[in-house]
């Protein structure tokens, strides 16, 4: 039974450095093993799972989100107010987004997203993060300098505009409503969720581009 | 606990990798990695506890290992923890025992369903009334218990304001003990002004999640 005793996983932790291979992939594969071995584990939900995130848990559900928003008044409203309830009503709620918060960039306003103390995500409708987003680069930085971090990823800030980084420190998840871009009117939701970037909903991205495919 | 996993603010990281190739996975274990995170996990964990055996990881290995490895790190000691195997049979990659008999609760053709059903709440109805409403001015707590806390280092002793109250939600200082405690949390701004020495800039803000216990009146 788990103590909850962090000496004692201190101590595990030692002899894991000392006794594992140190290579990444074999640790997995020895673990992988060893839970199919006892029974703790299926290799086919194993399998299940790596599909799942790789085809249908992904940030196509987050612009899809965001194209709603865009192209319905009511649901950007429902969406801002309650945005549980308006990504459970696309059968997107799951892992990580039953506290979603939706925080709204502006001409005045620009949210970034981090988690400075490991690296919690909206997985059910962004799917997995980014590997920068949980670097020591981008959690040490974003909160302190988010305008130069900003800066790396070519996103340009006016001193005027404000900058709100959401530290997400408990189990509230924030995804950033990005801007629609001009010239979009007659654009239909699917063409519109075509240009919403996973970054722009992180908050790394700012100004998107018109044109499906197209970095801004 | 004042970790290395702390690590808002610190400075001397360099420049962040933009041009990281968008794709779910960049090598095949990490994926069987997150796979095995949402499928095997011990029924005594609880999330703050895995988070806190994470934070545990030997400082250099946290910052050097790639980011899945500290996931693995963290599955096999947590496991070894609750004695679900042994030292000996990780580093064998076999068990020693036989297979425990137990009925998978995901069904592998339908594990969007899965998805669906890791909608975890951590929201509880409790007596206590909130402390705070929106618009009062609070001081962080200045000092941490040595175990695992949400309170960032950058975050402790400054003045803030109530942004938002969320209600009552499980406190993860307790829960990572095995504790299950819910207080009220809220969502804080604090000006950049008042967190680092270097900001001069009046519209930069950084927004925490608090629960009522890190908070002091101003």
């Amino acid at each position: 039974m788990t103590e909850f005793d962090s000496d004692a996983i201190t101590k595990i932790h030692r002899q894991l450095h000392s006794h594992l291979p140190s290579e990444s992939a074999l640790r997995v594969k020895a673990l992988e093993s060893l839970l199919v071995d006892k029974g703790l584990a299926e290799t086919a939900t194993i399998d299940a799972w790596v599909e799942a995130y790789s085809e249908e848990v992904g940030p196509k559900r987050g612009a899809h989100v965001v194209a709603k928003a865009w192209s319905d008044p009511g649901f950007k409203a429902r969406l801002i107010q309650d945005a549980v309830a308006a990504i459970d009503g696309l059968g997107y709620l799951g892992k990580a987004t039953a506290h979603l918060k939706v925080v709204e960039n502006t001409d005045e306003i620009h949210n970034l997203v981090v988690c400075t103390l490991c690296s919690c995500y909206p997985f059910s409708i962004l799917g997995i993060a980014p590997n920068w987003y949980k670097t020591a680069a981008y959690r040490s930085r974003a909160v302190r300098d988010p305008r130069g971090v900003l800066q790396e990823f070519d996103v340009d800030l006016d001193d005027d505009i404000e900058v709100r980084v959401w530290d997400s420190t408990a189990e509230l998840r924030y995804l950033v409503l990005p801007q629609r871009p001009e010239g979009t009117e007659e654009y239909s939701e699917a063409a519109l969720a075509a240009l919403v970037t996973r970054n722009s909903m992180i908050g790394t991205e700012r100004a998107l581009s018109s044109a499906p495919g197209e970095a801004s | 606990m004042d970790g290395v996993h702390d690590l808002g603010g610190k400075q001397g990281f360099g420049p962040i990798d933009v041009t990281e190739v968008e794709v779910p996975f960049h090598a095949e274990w990490e994926g069987r990695m997150w796979a095995i995170n949402q499928c095997s996990r011990s029924p005594d964990w609880t999330l703050d506890w895995w988070r806190h055996v994470r934070e545990l990881i030997d400082p250099v290995d946290y910052l050097t290992r790639p980011y899945f490895d500290s996931w693995a790190q963290t599955h096999i000691a947590a496991f070894i923890d609750s004695g679900a195997f042994t030292l000996d049979e990780i580093v064998a990659g076999k068990s020693a025992t036989a297979a425990v008999d137990r009925q998978p609760s995901q069904d592998p053709d339908d594990i969007v369903a899965a998805v669906e059903a890791q909608a975890y709440r951590y929201d509880r109805e409790i007596e206590a009334k909130p402390a705070y409403v929106t618009g009062d001015r609070i001081f962080t707590k200045q000092f941490v218990p040595g175990h695992h806390t949400r309170l960032p280092a950058y975050a402790r002793g400054k003045p803030g304001v109530i942004h938002a109250h969320h209600g009552a939600h499980v406190f993860a200082d307790s829960s990572a003990q095995g504790r299950e405690e819910a207080q009220h949390i809220y969502s804080v701004v604090f000006e950049a002004r008042d967190l680092w020495i270097e900001a001069k800039n009046k519209n930069d803000r950084v927004y925490l999640d608090l629960w009522e216990s890190y908070l002091d009146p101003a």
